[in-house]
């Protein structure tokens, strides 16, 4: 039995019969291979699989891949433009925000949630918004000053345009 | 040799890219033709006889290719234990067999029973479930000091008291117990330190292929070093020829000790890869994870430190109760021997040591090497008994390191320093860092502010820890004399390409710690060449000689070693191309900047001109072969011994006891550094790891062996708003017997953080008249209450 | 983990009692029961389907009835296997008259609990045991209403 989905990932129309209980996470990572979201939990606590549903930061590995039927995805493969990394992806870079790389998407996808709702977070504010998300690698510290890079570079840019 | 600044420098890492767009490669990424999946029937109950597996319902699943149970399996030998340990009268360390499927009992929950393999994950998880197993449940024990009491459940029916080995090191027990005797003040510890979970957020992955055509097997592994798992896989556990395996680690999602081990699974899905004609996959649930890989710590100890009326430590004694789980991981029987009781000198003069450990089976999850791996356990003991000591005899706990440290030593001019305990420091500066803390931390300001803390009824605490570690793991022949059972040196290939682009081929793997820079920092310094012009490749048994993997902080000082030689070597014949080249003498070139000179001349020639000439070698010397290529392997001297002193501030809150840390101070000295920025970051790491376990992390047992915390929801994780900003400060001994100077940052900060953060609180009650000896870790609100309102 | 507890019912307790050990009743009772088959003279063979929250399984096993002290006491013994976990149960009841027309009865007992129902579900099962132990409660009170009263 299957049941056919309409998404758009990565600015990309997919149609897909898929099995009702596929997980989103498996959607992504085994029918489009976009293996960039990673499963570090099943429980929704780790935060590896964290993408964007509708533009807001959304832990897919709990989710079904039916149920996200007409929304629009972005993952971490769709962030830079154009082969321009994002602020924050260069932020990460700048500030050594990632080590085994592993929680890293994740972890951006949801400072990017962030930074669009708050684009200049206080050192608490960033620690708060990331707390769903584990690192084991950095300490976080990094990650922080990785984020605060970004919303500073983000502004620069305001300021530019 | 040349140098172009390179090294010493906070240059970006090289590896980030890709992934920081979505294109790391780790095994779960990877699917290949004909892909099949497995599930595993696991263990229920900590200690049970299986009475029966019926698989016969599964079977008839659909989807289902093959399914194997430990009868299968009854010929192939199980895992083996990578290090000897003796029993104190000199017979050799239990070690019973780590079966890949149990076919008589199970030892622990999660102990594989049947492997079920199906066209997709899903159909293999659902006739997994429908395979019947019968238990007839047996009495089981968890508690290392409870196993090896006379009448205890026996893990393995023929280990007597659950006693895997009992060891003992350092100066006769008599002269010990003799020192204390004479001691002016005793302080004694009586401790748990506890199990944690290392929780690499990659779950373990394997994928395994075998191709009949060539009779070759490929092994896709999230493990830190390919090439031991290819040894222990052919040589021990499934006797087929190590030139017929291919293990190739892509990227791995963090290590932390527990990617080291040679896991049943990756035996299994080779050996069951080659009866089905197909690829297995394996990717652990983190459920599974939880409970197969291999915990950290797991120690009960007591512990007395000796002082002399001076405040001079006079004798320390040891007991302490390891351990092991229901089996002997890979590296399990060193852990809380040769690399615990080992480091028990610390940083002082103590004349008169005694460490006695007993290895013991439980039914629990093996316990084996976890980030620090013995060195944490010793430094805890240590650093919590002289804080301890200090408050008993009312000395200040800084004044009381100064006038126990051992006096600083640069290994070169003055002598290494001989512990009692078997190892030889190679050099230290160890009041040096403490100096440095104080400093930064601003003592005195500190101690005024928790005076007025206490005054306003506030409880502030602040706690030290300086500590050693041995890491740079390790020379050979030590270790071979310690029981070890393989060599620990390591191989490096370089490969000067005919454009004089570089290749280079370490047995050092990266998973996380940025040897993809580091060591391309390193070579692009050396040989006076662009950082982009160098490729570092790891991880693949193919492409790379020979490796032993990264693991005891050991990837710099041991693999940055041989690449340096194999530069070396390099450079000794660019040389003699150079001289043939520039008609001048080999002894009269001097190498530098990427260039070849002719002395006191302005004749030269670069490097990538020597490179092109070694492989088209028209003008060349006679007796030279082509070719600029050159591995090299390294074993060391000596260990390296890493340092520092890490300085917490905390608050208690009186009324709930919950610990606030306010500031954390870490003064490290790691040797020379390649790259600052990478060495913080790990250090970073070390450091919530460290905090993780004194204020957060450790893994329940009930008395059934049910591991009752056993996710993300129960088991406590240290997340990003539990940590103030790190305040970071540096020294710098070189390490006098590697080329680069460098001793290892890879475990410092884990090794040094959780006694501070003890230390810290237990200040904290002290100073509001709560005189708290210990308190078991991790420091959860209820604990610290308990203390204060119970003391 | 332990399970205790005490439950007022409107019923002397022979009658009580006598709908316990009444085979027909107590598959009534017993949240779940998909079917009981009669092994021997107190004991059961059982399939016990329960959903609550993260809860989920088919549970297989046995049901025991043991230490019978009639019309005072008795222990309940159950042993139920499922995929995500088994469950090991001894509880003692008692039964004491309250008046002439009451019981109250009070349980204590230890449940085992292995798999993934200990190591993922320990921290919700106080919460789907209680919950269980009430619907059976509620579902005895219902049988002690449609028998007349002894």
């Amino acid at each position: 039995m299957s049941t056919k989905i309409n998404v758009t990932v990565n600015g990309v129309q997919y149609s897909h019969f898929v099995e009702p209980r596929l997980l989103l996470v498996s959607y992504l990572r085994d029918v489009l291979h976009l293996t960039g979201t990673h499963v570090g939990c099943d429980t929704s606590n780790c935060g590896a699989c964290t993408i964007h549903v509708n533009g807001k930061a959304t832990k897919c590995c709990t989710l079904l891949a039916v149920q996200a039927d007409g929304c629009n995805i972005t993952t971490i493969e769709g962030l830079s433009n154009n082969g321009e990394l994002h602020p924050l992806q260069e932020g990460f870079n700048e500030c050594h925000g990632l080590q085994c790389g592993f929680c890293t998407p994740g972890m951006i996808m949801t400072a990017a949630d962030l930074l669009q709702h708050n684009p200049q977070p206080s050192e608490a504010d960033i620690r708060h918004a990331l707390d769903g998300n584990f690192c084991r690698c950095t300490g976080y510290h990094n990650i922080v000053k990785s984020v605060q890079y970004a919303a500073q570079k983000m502004k620069e840019k305001e300021v530019v345009h | 040799m040349s140098t172009n600044g390179l090294i010493g420098r906070a240059i970006k890492r090289v590896e980030d890219k890709r992934f920081l767009t979505g294109h790391g490669n780790y095994t779960d990424d990877i699917v290949l033709p004909k892909q099949t999946y497995a599930s595993f029937v696991r263990s229920q109950y900590a200690h049970a006889r299986l009475l029966n597996v019926d698989t016969s319902a599964a079977k008839e699943m659909p989807g289902v290719v093959a399914i194997y149970t430990g009868t299968d399996l009854v010929d192939v030998n199980g895992v083996p234990c990578g290090w000897q340990v003796n029993f104190k009268n000199g017979d050799t360390m239990k070690e019973p067999k780590h079966p890949l499927l149990v076919a008589d009992k199970v030892r622990h929950v999660g102990d594989a029973i049947a492997i079920v393999i199906a066209e997709t994950i899903e159909q293999a998880t659902d006739a997994a479930e429908a395979v019947m197993v019968e238990y007839e449940e047996l009495p089981c024990v968890v508690d290392a000091a409870k196993a090896v009491q006379s009448g205890a459940p026996l893990v393995h029916d023929d280990v007597p008291n659950n006693k895997s080995f009992d060891w003992v090191l350092g100066n006769p027990i008599e002269e010990v117990n003799e020192a204390m005797r004479k001691a002016a003040h005793v302080s004694t510890l009586e401790f748990v330190n506890q199990r944690l979970v290392p929780n690499a957020i990659e779950p373990r992955s394997y994928n395994s292929s075998y191709d009949p055509a060539t009779e070759k097997y490929t092994l896709y592994t999230s493990s830190q070093n390919p090439h031991l798992i290819r040894l222990l896989m052919c040589a021990f556990v499934l006797g087929i020829p190590e030139h017929k395996v291919r293990v190739v680690s892509p990227d791995v999602g963090g290590g932390f000790g527990s990617k080291i081990f040679h896991y049943t699974e990756e035996a299994l899905l080779t050996w069951c890869s080659k009866k089905i004609g197909r690829p297995v996959k394996w990717t652990s649930e983190r459920s599974e994870s939880f409970l197969l890989d291999a915990h950290g710590r797991d120690h009960i100890t007591k512990a007395d430190m000796g002082f002399d009326a001076n405040g001079k430590i006079v004798a320390l004694r040891v007991k302490t109760y390891a351990n092991l789980g229901a089996y002997l991981s890979t590296f399990s029987s060193c852990v809380p021997t040769y690399l615990h009781g080992t480091l028990m000198q610390g940083l002082y003069t103590t004349p008169k040591i005694n460490v006695d450990v007993t290895g013991v089976f439980t039914n629990t999850t093996p316990v084996d090497a976890y980030r620090g791996a013995g060195r944490p356990e010793a430094t805890y003991l240590l650093e919590r008994l002289i804080d301890l000591a200090a408050l008993e005899m009312n000395i200040d706990p800084a004044d009381l390191r100064f006038r126990n440290f051992i006096p600083p030593f640069d290994g070169v001019n003055q002598p290494g320093y001989q512990t009692q305990v078997a190892l030889q420091y190679d050099s230290g500066n160890y009041e040096g860092v403490l100096k440095k803390g104080l400093e930064m931390v601003n003592y005195a300001e500190v101690r005024r502010e928790q005076q007025e803390a206490a005054h306003n009824g506030k409880l502030v605490g602040i706690g030290f820890s300086t500590y050693i570690e041995a890491c740079g793991i390790a020379p050979s022949a030590i270790v071979g004399s310690l029981g070890c059972r393989a060599g620990l040196f390591e191989s490096a290939h370089v490969r000067v390409q005919p454009t004089g682009k570089v290749s280079v081929y370490t047995g050092s793997h990266s998973h996380g710690q940025g040897h993809e820079t580091t060591f391309a920092q390193v070579v692009a310094d050396k040989l006076g060449i662009n950082l982009n012009d160098v490729e570092i490749i790891h991880g693949d048994s193919e492409a790379v000689a020979f490796g032993m993997g990264t693991y005891g902080s050991r990837s710099l000082s041991v693999g940055g070693s041989a690449i340096i030689k194999s530069i070396e070597k390099i450079i000794e014949k660019g040389k003699k191309i150079a001289a043939h080249k520039l008609e001048a003498s080999a002894d009269d070139i001097e190498f530098s900047s990427g260039k070849f000179t002719v002395k006191g001349t302005d004749k030269s020639i670069g490097f990538g001109e020597v490179a092109l000439t070694a492989y088209v070698p028209h003008v060349y010397p006679k007796d030279l072969e082509p070719g600029l290529d050159f591995s090299s392997f390294y074993d060391p001297a000596n260990f390296t011994y890493p340092f520092g002193c890490h300085i917490a501030v905390v608050e208690v809150d009186k009324e709930t006891g919950k610990v606030s840390l306010k500031r954390f101070i870490a003064v490290d000295d790691v040797g020379n550094v390649i790259n600052p920025m990478i060495v913080e970051g790990q250090i970073h790491g070390g450091l919530v790891q460290g905090i993780g376990q004194a204020l957060f992390e450790g893994a329940e047992y009930d008395e059934n062996g049910q591991l009752t915390n056993a996710s993300y929801m129960d088991y406590c994780m240290p997340r990003a708003d539990d940590f103030p900003m790190f305040e970071m400060g540096s020294q710098v001994t070189p390490c006098p017997h590697n080329p680069l100077g460098v001793k290892g940052a890879g475990e410092a900060g884990t090794i040094g953080a959780a006694p501070a953060i003890v230390n810290a609180v237990i200040d904290a009650l002290w100073s509001g008249g709560h005189k708290v000896k210990d308190i078991r870790m991790p420091l959860t609100s209820e604990r610290v209450w308990h203390a204060m309102v119970d003391a | 983990m332990q399970l205790a507890g005490k439950y007022l019912l409107h019923a002397a307790p022979p009658k009580v009692w006598a709908t316990l050990m009444n085979m027909d009743t107590l598959a009534k009772v017993v949240p779940g029961i998909s079917r009981l088959e009669k092994t021997g003279d107190h004991t059961f063979k059982s399939i016990l389907d329960i959903k609550l929250g993260p809860v989920s399984g088919s549970f297989t096993g046995n049901l025991q009835l043991d230490d019978l002290q009639e019309p005072s006491a008795f222990t309940l013994k159950a042993q139920q296997n499922s995929r995500i976990g088994n469950a090991n149960a001894a509880i003692k009841i008692n039964l004491s008259p309250v008046g002439t027309d009451d019981t109250e009865i009070v349980f204590d007992g230890d449940v085992k609990l292995s798999g993934m129902l200990a190591s993922l579900g320990q921290r919700v099962m106080g919460g789907v045991s209680n919950t269980l132990t009430k619907q059976f409660f509620s579902n005895l009170e219902k049988e002690l209403e449609k028998t007349p009263a002894s």
